[in-house]
This record gives C-alpha cells, structure tokens and sequence, in this order.
C-alpha cells in the first residue's frame, strides 16, 4: 500500500462534487438541510413576531404590514414550502431511524413521495388560508 | 484536514484513529429525534393557527394568545423548535467549519438559542398576564 | 423514476453532474486542464468517445481530461473492456486496477458517467455520449484512474475486523444456528471496493474522522456475528460524533453499491444498537 508520493509533490485529489451524479438520495438529503437552516432562521423571526406582538400595536404595525407586503408572502409562500419539505423530509428520517424502507425501491418511493407531499399540503394551506378570508 | 498529502511520518493507522474515540455521541443524536417527534404535532398546529390568523388584525391574535390553550402550545413549541435548531445547526457547522472558528460558532449558535427561546417565552407570558384592552 | 436495485442505471438524466464549473473549490495540484483527443482507429464504424481522467505523477503536469474514440466493434460490452482495448490499441499509458473481470474483487471501481461502480459489470451500451470516466471521487490520485486506499483501509483496520473471543476455544467448530447465519447476510458479501464510501458527501468533508459507509456496514458485519464476543468495545470504539455520527442517511451508498448491499441500513442498526445499549 503505496503511502506516500515518490516525489514532494503532493497527489491530486479526484473530484467529487464537480462530477458526481445528482440523485434523489443526496439531493433530497441536501434539501432536507438547506429547508433546516432556513427554518432556523425563520424560528427567529417567530420570536420577534412574539416581542413585537407582546409590545402593543404600534409596535405590531410594522412587522404585520412586512408580512403583508408582497415580498413578504413571497417569503411567506416559500417559508410554507420549506416547513412542509422539512417535515416530510423529517418524518422519513425518523421512519428509517426505526430501520424500516431502506431497500432502494422503498428509498425512491419515500422519496417522490416526500415530494410530492410537500407540493399538495404548500397549495392546500395556501388554498386554506386564501378561502378563510385573507 | 487531509491525512494522505500530509508529509508526516505517522503511519496511516494512527492517523485514522487520531484522539480516539469520544465514547460518547447518542446522546444529542437522540435528542435530536426526540425533538423531531415532538415538533411535529406542535409545527401542524402552529402551521394550522397561522392558516386561520394570517389577516386578522392585532386584536383577533392578542385574544387568541392570550388562551391558557395557546400559550402553552407556544411555549412547548419554542422550547422544541430552539432546541432542535441548535442541535442541527451544531451538526452543520461540525460537517463544513474544521478551524478553531468551529466552536465559536457552536458556542455561539447554542447561547443564541437559548436568548431566543427566553425571549421568546417572556413575551408569551407578558402577553397572557396583560390586561385586555 | 424508481429505482428497484442498485444496478438499475438511471434512465431519466436531469443532471449528469451539478452545474457547477469544472474545478470548483479545488486546489491547485488537483485542477483539470485540457487534454489530448486521440483519434478514432481507421475503419472504425460504431465509435464511442470516452473521455477519461488522466494524471502522470513524474511529469509535473496536473491532471487532464483525455478523449478517446473507443471502437464498439473491435472490444468487449463491459467499460473494463474499453479501458483495457484503449491501453491495447491507442494509449499503452493508461493505468488502472482490474483482477478478476467478473464484479468479485473490487478492484476496477471508478466514477462512471457520474456514480461509482465497477468498470468490469458496467455496459458500455448505458453509457451516455461521451461517456465520462474519473477515479474513484474524493481519493488521493496515485496514477491515471488508481485511487490511494491507504486512508479508507487503515479505517477498515481500526475497527478490527477479525472474530475476538474471551472464551477458549472450541474443540471443533464454533457453534452458530442457521438463523443467526442469516443475520451476516447482505454484509460479509462486500468487496471493500469502496465505491459507497467514495460516493458520501459527508465522507468528502469529514473523512479524516468519519469511517464512512464500507467500513461501518464491516463493523455492523462483526456486532451482528453471534460468535464474536467483543461488541462493548467495537461500540465504544464507534460511538463518536465523528465516526459514527457524522452519517447523515443521504444514501447515496445504497444507491451506488456494486453489490447491492445495504450501507445505509447497516448503520441505522448500529444508531439502533447505540440506544438499545443505553435504554
């Protein structure tokens, strides 16, 4: 086992990234933790909607009317998306934490359907909420 | 971090056990899980309750957080939601920051955390022992 | 859409690499230039082009990107067949590991088109245009396409992957029932080919520390061996944050098994038996 290059110059590393072929494995599992972060940050801005909320109205105008400026839907619309694709992502991770739907056909399967899912349940809540008066 | 190109005279053994091991490491794993199990029913209900609030005005939300119902709801919710968020965002940093720079982003992304969820908390409590208007 | 075994080749291809530029975040000694195109042989009619990743550690150069126009005619179905009729008729240079030509020795295992598979069970018919050969991904480069394995196998050792006892022993065999037989099933089989631990993203980033999937489905292989009595310390000696549990469940280990062996379920047994010890 060869351990050391025979010359000071130090070997190449073969790509990885660059060239590897996106898949429904990794790149769910890619967005399972990008949606994460994301919660994450939204988990903050729910802690100011509470302090702004617990100040009184005049301290609650500005963040309810950031909410209901369009960027703030688009963030809203998109934050919907990324709970929903978290939380399907996450049940499935918890389904395999019990060691259950790891053959490859159970894996793709699960995953569309994580997909899927997330898609239905983001325009149901949208529809909901569009239809309860908004 | 790379143990191949190193010109170091340890035999590739050692450097694949480096410190040994910690022995220790289910824990936040599982508490992780633990979490995860509990936000699912508490995120439903909050995605659920923001469905139904997402236009009233600020007094139709101060009277429903100022239910015993939601105030309870929203403090189990914060606890469970910070304490995931820390533990995850503890995994991301390890994965993608090697430096020293690593545990001042733990340290700080934990403290941070627990400042939020305080925060978080005092506010629901000032709200429900206000007075209504 | 679904995949129902690992030797499924993907049919519907959105991406055969993310687009990200060539030599995205790489050091310097690891940059690919632009290499030689060599030309088909005369009288070829069906021609493939294959472009393939070469690196000559005596010339100083870094690696490069060579394209070969390969004669579908005149070599054999399998990839290992094109490598071996290029090394024949056009380019005696080109290195790489091969054995036993049949899928059971490990040793031709690359990056082709994209995943890790072995070159010698792969068909030249599922590849794509051109078809795109690399090393083994996130490895060390010794030469053209043979990775350095001195890192992963010295992981492989550290979990001491040899039958331990306290018991004396037996006069003839030791005993096992055919049921817990079964229970190595799906795990002694592997290759140690390292195509799944080469395949792990978190392997790319971690894998100084994280043992990585070929060597943790080895560890499960020796914690689920009835007749081994050493489990507490292979499970103190897993429990880490970094070699254990820097396996995230992406799956792409499962996915790219040459074998179709389960990595990806072999650790989730282990995380079951790290709670199961401790509740």
């Amino acid at each position: 086992m060869v351990s050391h290059p025979t010359t000071a110059r130090p070997r190449p590393l073969s790509p990885n990234v660059q060239i590897y072929r996106p898949q429904l494995t990794s790149v769910l599992s890619i967005l399972n933790r990008i949606t994460g972060i994301l919660l994450s940050a939204c988990a903050v801005f729910l802690v100011v909607w509470l302090v702004a909320v617990a100040r009184g109205p005049q301290a609650y105008a500005p963040v309810q009317a950031a909410i209901a400026s369009w960027i703030g839907r688009i963030a809203l619309f998109g934050a919907t998306f990324a709970f929903f694709l978290h939380l399907c992502g996450g049940i499935r991770h918890l389904v395999w934490d019990t060691v259950h739907g790891f053959e490859l056909r159970s894996i793709y399967i699960s995953g569309w359907t994580v997909v899927a899912t997330s898609v239905v349940l983001t325009v149901a809540a949208w529809a909901a909420s569009a239809s309860m008066g908004g | 971090m790379d143990p191949q190109n190193m010109q170091s005279t340890r035999s590739p053994l050692a450097r694949a056990i480096g410190l040994g091991s910690a022995k220790e490491g289910v824990g936040p794993w599982w508490a992780e899980r633990v979490s995860a199990v509990a936000l699912v029913p508490l995120t439903l209900w909050f995605a659920a309750s923001t469905i139904a609030h997402i236009d009233s005005d600020y007094a139709t939300v101060i009277v429903w957080l100022k239910m015993p119902l939601t105030a309870v709801m929203m403090i189990l919710l914060l606890i469970a939601l910070f304490y995931h968020t820390a533990l995850g965002l503890q995994v991301v940093i390890e994965d993608y920051v090697h430096s020293a720079t690593k545990f001042a982003a733990v340290i700080a992304v934990r403290l941070g955390c627990c400042a939020f969820v305080t925060a978080g908390i005092v506010a629901i409590v000032r709200i429900t022992l206000s007075s209504s208007e | 859409m679904i995949i129902k075994s690992s030797d499924q080749v993907p049919r519907v291809t959105l991406l055969k690499r993310f687009p990200l530029p060539r030599n995205f975040g790489v050091s310097s000694e690891s940059r690919i230039k632009q290499g030689r195109t060599w030309p088909a042989p005369a009288g070829a009619v069906r021609v493939k082009p294959f472009e393939i990743y070469r690196y000559e550690p005596d010339s100083g150069e870094n690696p490069r990107l060579d394209t070969f126009q390969v004669d579908l005619d005149d070599c054999g179905p399998m990839v290992l067949d094109a490598l071996i009729w290029i090394k024949n008729k056009i380019d005696s240079t080109l290195t790489f590991r091969r054995s036993c030509r049949e899928g059971v020795c490990g040793s031709c295992a690359m990056n082709i088109d994209g995943t890790n598979w072995l070159a010698c069970t792969r068909f030249i018919s599922d590849l794509g245009t051109p078809a795109t050969i690399y090393p083994l991904a996130n490895m060390r480069v010794i030469k053209d396409l043979v990775p350095d394995l001195t890192h992963v196998f010295a992981q492989y050792t550290m979990i001491e992957p040899w039958l331990q006892s306290k018991t004396p022993e037996p006069v003839r065999e030791r005993l096992q029932s055919a049921e817990e037989r079964s229970k190595i099933d799906g795990y002694y089989e592997c290759i140690l080919c390292f195509c799944c631990t080469s395949g792990c993203p978190s392997h790319w980033w971690n894998g100084d520390r994280f043992l990585g999937p070929a060597v943790l489905l080895q560890a499960w292989r020796w914690l689920t061996d009835s007749r081994d009595e050493a489990k507490e310390g292979r499970l103190d000696n897993l429990e880490d944050p970094f070699r254990l549990y820097r396996c995230h469940t992406i799956l792409n280990c499962t996915r790219t098994c040459p074998k179709g062996l389960n990595p990806g379920k072999a650790i989730a047994e282990i995380k079951k038996t790290m709670i199961e010890r401790r509740s």
